[in-house]
């Protein structure tokens, strides 16, 4: 058996108010899977996300981190986080490539430490991984939504995780710079054995590109491989949506 | 008449607190007005005052208070009021910029309650308010060294942990970074610095030092590091000359030194234009 990166167990969730977000999920990522979660807006998709990085405190059920309880676990530079771009606001920011990919060691290299040449190098390697290498000293204003999508990707792996997660890594960004971001993500998981769980409301692209699907409203409407949600798209998404639900397939 | 700086003990008290000033309040500022938050030196600045108020107060009723720097009250006050705007930025999640005013009129109030109690001060009131150059003694420029070398040495040490969080908190928080802890202690620096600079640009024009250098800096820099390095270099050039033209026409220092920051950032800004038009011009004429 495969080591767990993210085990839920039983895990729900209300705020204050007392509307129920999460009811009772059960879901286990083991490494190498590369997970697309999908889910309509207010599923509780950021939620989830909230409280597998620690931000939220899990209150119901348990959340484990590469066999540890959330609650316990420092080891977050094996976690890298790609957050939605739509959040950032970053545009601007006076900071260039280099400046925001090296802000991505800040957990690695330790407090009191500065950051030294051997680190710099690998900012610049990972930035010209990610496509940018002729940007690495550009303001990061002068860049487009998907490149400086892949300035965050590229924040995210410079610390050598072994999860990535990102959410709504998509949103504003173009067609084309979709498929080679998807493109981009593939050969970086194979690259680095990166396991990767990709957070998105786009169902017909983002299914395509990974091993497994998890369907989240409230609860866990369906887990299984790609290909299984593939054969039974429209019923999954159905119970999910209701029979308001029209699936326009995208063919690439 | 430059003699004079060397010549007289206040005057170089004077210089060496405004090189430290020109120094430590543009680093503060490029963190707190890229987090967006370069309306926190003035709400400070008003609870400076409070506690500046209070020592007054305190050392006109009871005499052991006499020989204490009514200084060390403004930073007892200033630094509790940035951790109750702290407290505030918590409680009042979606406006976090409600915390700002909301400090600023306790400390404005405080201020005018403790003067109106001690029937009015002696000492001049307007030299904290604006700044005045014959008031800086030895002892507030030791204050300004104590302070300004915490602030290198944590801006040194932190840099890294400063940049991660005020690019983007949330990040810094899953990247392990102590994000509580840092943010506090950062604004803990802010509040030492406003009360350890306003002998020189007073209470009421600190914020300027704090923000309009930056202000400038911001329209030309490349980079971070660059944004931090010119906001110094303009803060330098606009408390030097501040101080001079000051001493030369007897003028308030505090204002003087803010009026050159605004010259600075004037003619930054006319060049910036001056270039974007003498590059479109070239290219036209290239077409």
């Amino acid at each position: 058996m495969k080591e767990s990166v993210v085990r839920l167990s039983s895990l729900s969730f209300q705020y204050e108010d007392g509307k129920k977000i999460l009811d009772h999920i059960n879901f286990n990522m083991e490494k190498g899977d590369f997970v697309g979660l999908v889910g309509p807006n207010g599923s509780g998709k950021s939620t989830l996300m909230k409280l597998i990085l620690g931000l939220l405190p899990p209150k119901e059920g348990t959340v484990e981190l590469f066999g540890t309880p959330v609650q316990k676990f420092r080891d977050w530079t094996k976690i890298g986080y790609v957050a939605q771009q739509a959040a950032h606001g970053t545009g601007g920011f006076p900071a260039t490539v280099k400046e925001v990919v090296a802000s991505g060691l800040v957990g690695k290299v330790g407090l009191f430490r500065r950051l030294k040449r051997e680190h710099y190098e690998k900012v610049a390697e990972v930035v010209k991984r990610v496509g940018l290498g002729e940007k690495l000293n550009d303001r990061i204003g002068k860049l487009s939504g998907g490149q400086l999508q892949r300035v965050f990707i590229a924040r995210a792996l410079v610390a050598d995780p072994e999860l990535l997660i990102l959410d709504e890594p998509t949103v504003g960004v173009d067609q084309e710079s979709i498929e080679q971001f998807y493109g981009l993500l593939r050969s970086l998981k194979e690259e680095n054995e990166l396991t990767m769980m990709i957070v998105s409301h786009d169902v017909g692209v983002m299914t395509q590109w990974v091993n497994k699907v998890a369907c989240l409203q409230r609860g866990l409407h369906f887990h299984g491989t790609a290909d299984e949600f593939a054969h039974n798209q429209d019923k999954i998404l159905q119970s999910m949506y209701g029979d308001a639900i029209r699936v326009l397939a995208h063919h690439h | 008449m430059l003699a004079d700086w060397w010549q007289y003990d206040f005057l170089r008290y004077t210089l060496f607190s405004g090189i430290l000033i020109g120094l430590i309040c543009p680093i503060l500022g490029t963190f707190l007005i890229v987090r967006r938050l370069s309306m926190m030196a003035d709400g400070l600045s008003h609870v400076t005052l409070s506690g500046v108020a209070a020592g007054m107060l305190l050392s006109k009723k009871i005499a052991f208070f006499g020989a204490v720097n009514p200084l060390f009250f403004g930073m007892l006050f200033s630094v509790v009021g940035s951790l109750f705007i702290e407290r505030l930025r918590k409680v009042y999640k979606a406006y976090q910029d409600l915390a700002i005013p909301i400090i600023l009129s306790a400390g404005l109030g405080l201020f005018t309650v403790l003067v109106s109690i001690a029937d009015g001060f002696n000492t001049d009131l307007y030299s904290y308010l604006f700044g005045k150059i014959v008031t800086v003694s030895r002892e507030d420029l030791y204050a300004l060294i104590g302070v300004g070398a915490v602030v290198l040495g944590t801006v040194f040490f932190l840099y890294k942990e400063l940049f991660a969080v005020s690019f983007d908190e949330e990040h810094a928080r899953v990247s392990g970074v102590a994000r509580k802890t840092i943010n506090l202690w950062f604004m803990v620096l802010v509040a030492l610095t406003i009360a350890a600079s306003m002998r020189i640009v007073g209470v009421l024009l600190i914020s300027a030092m704090i923000t309009i250098p930056v202000a400038a800096s911001l329209q030309i820099a490349g980079s971070f590091r660059q944004a931090i390095l010119y906001a110094t270099i303009f803060a330098e050039i606009s408390v030097l000359s501040g101080l001079y033209f000051a001493y030369l026409l007897d003028w308030a220092s505090g204002g003087t030194i803010v009026l050159m920051a605004v010259l600075v950032l004037m003619v930054v800004l006319a060049s910036k234009k001056t270039g974007a038009w003498i590059r479109r011009m070239r290219e036209e004429n290239r077409a």
